[in-house]
């Protein structure tokens, strides 16, 4: 046989897929290389980071499950032995299916109107690319819940994702780094977690003299290779961002740093506000007045030729559009641009009120506001492929605990209103989005931006009012009942509060339709047990779910309590193409885009399924196969319809296909629809080579041109929507006598004020009896590469090379505080938060730490999954309280809690 | 004859070990063993510290320690500078892993496995001769030696160390010092590089490039 060398795409983090060889030698995989046959067209060269490496021996680890098995014991519990037995895979089925018919002879709905199905997926997207046809299952089921979290929203970007896509269609925000001179990063760490991508674009940029700022409470893998470090208190960011807002808006001459004529024709600036805090309108077109001083009146924002003011007040007649269709109609009302509205509102937030907040000193904020200023370079333009744009090479990124949670849109808007004050948006060299997915279409963010109201793009909220509001939740975690922003879109349940069920189900909240349990539950690539926050609720929960199928590669600590394990086919044994290259999440922005197939390397281990075929299985068993080929069809699988004017691929929906059928035929159309019907590949071809890319125009990158064109602005600095829209919210819960999320409905300000974030933790120390005082450190997590996503514990070679790196595995910790303590370098210690929740590890003393921190990283504390078992890791999710106040308007939280430390 | 080298951007590497790792698949080293691998230390006290990563190997010494103290001529340094092991000679007696100074030579006296058996790749790439002898970084010269004709070692990845093909920071560039127009020469001339304890006369053919 010799050696062959077979193309895949790895997508185990979401800053992929990228591309690699497997080589097999002989019939046996033994390594893996870039895929160096796309070397130029891939932003790093090719290359794969550590976690591929880790793909053979994932492929050949012997605690794989490798055959269907059925539970024994009836009692589900931590310590009940769950009494495996395996089974064929027709029994498997079989029973899948019979419990799934039942539901559809019951009705998809349950007496309080919930989906009686429920899945859940986690890694955040990831499992999309392995999950074959399974999305086609799903979409021809009907109402199926997906909102029951395995740690997202703590775990993610959460308010980045929301109001990112909302003011500039970024999901998740990326710098320009070819073009970017400096990064100011608020503990975001792309060096670990930013792919090969981000990792290879920072390293050209640091080369040639890119200067990178990092500031967090620890010195990630980010803050080891910047230039600066500047340790910061955990959840104080926004005070450090607003006094940088301050510092340009009053200390510096702001007319003269900042991008004017971008602020009055691509921003709200100019927009006056009226006493009730909304836009002034003409009275009869009710478009926004912005005040011409030429004319020395108010004039709409769209009239041609003005330069609006940005200053000043003047009274002026018009009307204000409060919530519910509430007016005030004005005949010189008292008014001011909204920018002049953002000087007064950051006034008081100086560097000195944020040096006693933050520990960061006054003059390091000035300075790094200065920095910021100067090296924007306003005025400058760059030439992008024929066409002039704003050239400006300023960053602000934020990282995960930052931009999740209480303080997540503090944060947001500051660095999003930072970046709009000097044009640094959207523009080359700024920051940008690179992916939506509360938009559509979901595969190019340009197109997704439509005009909508008052000059701004048309944004997808879940309505408020009170004719279309969804009073009646129809999903467990009622995203679209409780947060507007989130849209509805397929990946909206996930980014709902979807911690919500599980603290739901034990305690019930006032005025709210009963928690039920989904009859039936399907994970996969989910371990929620670990990833969630405050696990141990989920241990109370789990034993109580009726049926729980997962789709498992060993045995885990969620699916202990499953009723039925599937083993499917992993990375290397299945088949599937998926999309690559244009812009995708973190840094993936490539000047190519298309198409990847990731296939079996080696026949699949033991009696394990593809996932396709398994989906095949149950659409015939479910009596759906017309419904799922039909979804085929349509293009659920990778968004690619089989029918188009160009061809006609479509499957018969009577008969069931293989996979290899199936996906010959997608990656037939996928290609024809790429070329316009120019060139045409099939599986065979992707096979044999891998990929299939086509040039994707780096003028895409930007989302500046396509606003310029569509002559839209940003809805930035003043919330006027999110003002009303919080309004009508509040109403409509009061009027259902809901009084339990009134504190997230005070995040909906125009312009948000400093709320003391950190105390908020304290308070929930104070509810569970305790004083804040005697958990006097805060524990942090940080994402390492080898296992961010990765859904890679089990593998002993990763924890091998991880060792190499500082943190893993045990308790980072300051020498002065381990000292206070009695604590020496390797002692065994015991964390312990508020709750009483408890977790160990050794101690690893490191001057990289604040000493008010304690750091461990990823997610660990398994006690079931083979090897992962045996690291001995703690893990923050243990300590984590999962609780409704720590629970922003986003519905998320952020990932940290109080805790104190001794010697075991 | 070309000396080959390398010379390793500090500027640039992350710390990811993805070279450990892919160096570790290649050459299927047992577990516990790293031919390579990359410090990730501390220097200085909070709040002046720095976080600085180190990526570690043999240095193919120009005057390797390792090699006067071999008893039985089995470590060896060729013409082209890569000093190795011929281990149908070595006999394992260790003086050359006491007399490196970069802790880069490795004995495995048993077989170990990551499982507790080999896998089926561990199986397929079993190498008793590697057993009671001494191992180390090759720099990847089964690679160099089987070159295909015209593929330049440092520009064509089969011909090239899988540390510098797999690096995703372009950290690690190889090639020949001697021959004044390759990469790594012309990064010689144009940055500022140490190597490390130079003091001991050994005269490493690894450069880290400091700014
Ligand atoms: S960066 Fe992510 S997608 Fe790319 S090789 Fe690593 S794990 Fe795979
Ligand atoms: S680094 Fe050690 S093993 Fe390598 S040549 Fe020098 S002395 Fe010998
Ligand atoms: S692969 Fe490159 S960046 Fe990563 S540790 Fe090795 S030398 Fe450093």
């Amino acid at each position: 046989m010799g050696v062959q060398k077979v193309p895949v795409y790895c997508y185990q983090c979401v800053a992929g897929p990228d591309l690699l060889n497997v080589v097999v030698e002989d019939g046996v995989a033994t390594t893996v290389e870039p895929n160096f046959a796309f070397a130029a067209e891939h932003p790093a060269g090719g290359r794969i980071c550590v976690k591929a490496y880790g793909l053979v021996q994932k492929l050949y680890n012997p605690h794989r499950l490798t055959t269907p098995m059925r539970r024994t014991n009836p009692k589900k519990g931590k310590d009940e032995d769950p009494g495996w037995v395996p089974i064929s895979w027709d029994e498997a089925l079989d029973m899948l299916a019979a419990k799934l018919n039942a539901i559809r002879a019951a009705g998809l709905l349950d007496e309080h109107g919930y989906p009686r199905l429920a899945v859940t997926f986690g890694s955040a997207g990831i499992p999309v690319a392995y999950m074959g046809t399974l999305p086609a299952f799903l979409a021809a089921w009907g109402p199926v819940d997906q909102d029951i979290g395995s740690g997202q929203g703590v775990k993610c970007y959460h308010s980045e994702h929301l109001y990112g896509e909302y003011w500039h269609r970024a999901f998740t925000v990326a710098p320009d780094t070819p073009r970017c001179r400096l990064v100011i990063s608020f503990g975001h760490n792309g060096d670990a977690s930013g792919g090969v991508a981000g990792v290879w674009r920072h390293a050209e940029a640091r080369a040639r003299g890119l200067r990178w700022v990092q500031v967090e409470p620890h010195q990630s893998v980010t803050a080891a290779t910047a230039s600066e470090w500047v340790p910061i208190r955990p959840k104080t960011d926004a005070a450090v961002l607003f006094a940088m807002l301050h510092v340009v808006l009053h200390e510096l001459p702001w007319q003269e740093v900042c991008d004017v004529p971008f602020l009055r024709h691509f921003t709200n600036a100019p927009y006056l506000v009226g006493p009730h805090g909304y836009y002034l309108r003409h009275g009869s077109s009710r478009r926004p007045l912005v005040w011409d001083p030429r004319q020395g009146q108010a004039v709409p924002f769209d009239t041609p030729g003005i330069e609006p003011a940005l200053e000043g007040e003047f009274r002026v007649r018009g009307v204000e559009e409060g919530p519910d269709g509430h007016c005030w109609a004005h005949h010189a009302a008292r008014c001011r641009p909204a920018l002049a509205l953002l000087r007064e509102h950051v006034r008081d937030y100086t560097p000195e009120w944020a040096a006693e907040i933050a520990d960061v000193p006054a003059a390091t904020i000035r300075r790094l506001a200065t920095e910021y200023v100067e090296t924007a370079a306003v005025g400058e333009t760059i030439d992008i492929e024929g066409t002039r744009l704003p050239y400006r090479p300023v960053a602000i990124l934020l990282g995960k605990t930052v931009c999740n949670g209480w303080g997540g849109y503090e944060c947001c808007w500051a660095r999003t209103v930072l970046a709009a004050l000097v044009g640094a948006l959207e523009v080359p060299g700024s920051i940008l989005g690179t992916t939506v997915r509360l938009n559509r279409p979901a595969v190019n963010r340009l197109e997704s931006v439509r005009p909508g109201s008052d000059g701004f793009m048309a944004q997808p909220l879940n309505p408020t009012d009170r004719e279309r509001w969804q009073a009646r939740p129809r999903s467990r975690n009622a995203y679209q009942t409780l947060v507007p922003l989130v849209a509805n879109s397929p990946w909206s349940p996930a980014l709902g509060p979807a911690h919500l069920p599980w603290l739901f189900l034990e305690e019930p909240p006032e005025a709210w339709p009963p928690p039920t349990l989904p009859e039936v539950w399907i994970i996969y690539r989910t371990n929620p047990v670990i990833s969630n926050w405050e696990s141990d609720r989920l241990l109370r929960q789990l034993p109580r779910f009726p049926f729980i199928a997962a789709f498992a590669y060993t045995v885990d600590e969620t699916n202990w309590f499953a009723d039925l394990l599937l083993p499917e086919s992993t990375d290397l044994e299945s088949l599937q193409l998926y999309r690559i290259g244009g812009t995708k999440y973190i840094e993936q922005y490539w000047r190519y885009t298309g198409f990847a197939l990731r296939q079996p390397v080696v026949p699949p281990r033991g009696d394990t399924r593809d996932l396709t075929d398994i989906a095949t299985e149950l659409a015939v068993r479910t009596g759906l196969l017309a419904a799922y080929n039909a979804a085929i069809n349509r293009g659920a699988p990778l968004g690619v319809p089989l029918q188009s004017p160009l061809y006609d691929l479509r499957l018969d929906l009577e008969r069931p296909y293989r996979a290899e059928e199936i996906w010959d035929r997608i990656c037939r159309a996928a290609t024809l629809s790429l070329t316009q019907g120019r060139e045409e590949k099939d599986l065979a071809w992707f096979k044999a080579h891998g990929a299939f890319l086509v040039p994707f125009p780096e003028r895409q990158w930007y989302l500046h041109p396509v606003m310029a064109a569509s002559g839209l602005r940003y809805e930035l600095p003043y919330q006027e929507r999110l003002r009303r829209v919080g309004k009508e919210l509040r109403a409509r819960l009061h009027e259902r006598g809901i009084r339990w999320w009134d504190a997230q409905l005070a995040e909906y300000q125009a312009l948000p004020h400093w709320k003391d974030f950190p105390d908020l933790w304290a308070q929930v120390a104070r509810r569970y009896g305790k004083d804040p005082n005697d958990y006097p450190l805060w524990l942090l997590t940080s994402r390492s590469m080898q296992y961010a996503w990765g859904s890679n514990v089990s593998l002993p070679l990763m924890a091998e090379v991880a060792r190499h790196v500082q943190g893993h595995f045990g308790v980072m910790l300051h020498p002065q505080t381990a000292a206070a303590a009695g604590i020496r370098e390797g002692d065994e210690v015991v964390l312990e938060a508020p709750h009483g929740a408890q977790a160990r590890g050794k101690a690893l003393l490191r001057q990289g730490v604040r000493p008010d921190v304690v750091v461990v990283l990823q997610q660990f504390g398994h006690w079931a999954t083979p090897f992962a078992k045996e690291l001995d890791m703690p893990t923050l999710n243990q300590l984590a309280i999962m609780d409704l106040t720590l629970t922003d308007a986003t519905g998320s939280s952020a990932d940290l809690v109080r805790v104190r430390v001794r010697r075991a | 004859m070309a000396r080959w080298g390398m010379v390793i951007d500090l500027r640039r590497c992350v710390g990811c070990q993805t070279c450990t790792v892919a160096c570790k698949l290649e050459h299927n080293l047992p577990p516990q063993t790293f031919w390579r691998y990359v410090i990730d230390a501390e220097l200085g006290a909070y709040p002046e510290v720095e976080r600085r990563f180190l990526p570690m190997q043999c240095m193919h010494c120009g005057e390797p320690p390792c090699v006067p103290v071999c008893p039985t001529g089995a470590s060896q340094k060729r013409p082209d500078g890569i000093v190795w092991v011929d281990d149908t000679v070595c006999v394992g007696c260790g003086y050359c892993v006491v007399a490196c100074p970069y802790r880069a030579r490795h004995l495995v006296l048993e077989e170990r496995w990551y499982f507790g058996q080999p896998t089926p790749p561990e199986q397929a790439r079993r190498q008793p001769a590697r057993l009671g002898v001494c191992t180390k970084c090759t720099f990847c010269m089964q690679r160099l030696d089987a070159a295909p004709p015209g593929a330049v070692p440092g520009r064509d990845p089969a011909a090239t160390p899988v540390c510098a093909t797999s690096c995703i920071a372009n950290a690690i560039h190889f090639g020949d010092l001697d021959d004044p127009q390759s990469s790594v020469s012309q990064l010689l001339r144009t940055h500022k590089t140490v190597r490390l304890l130079e003091a001991l006369g050994t005269d490493p053919a690894v450069y880290y490039i400091v700014g």
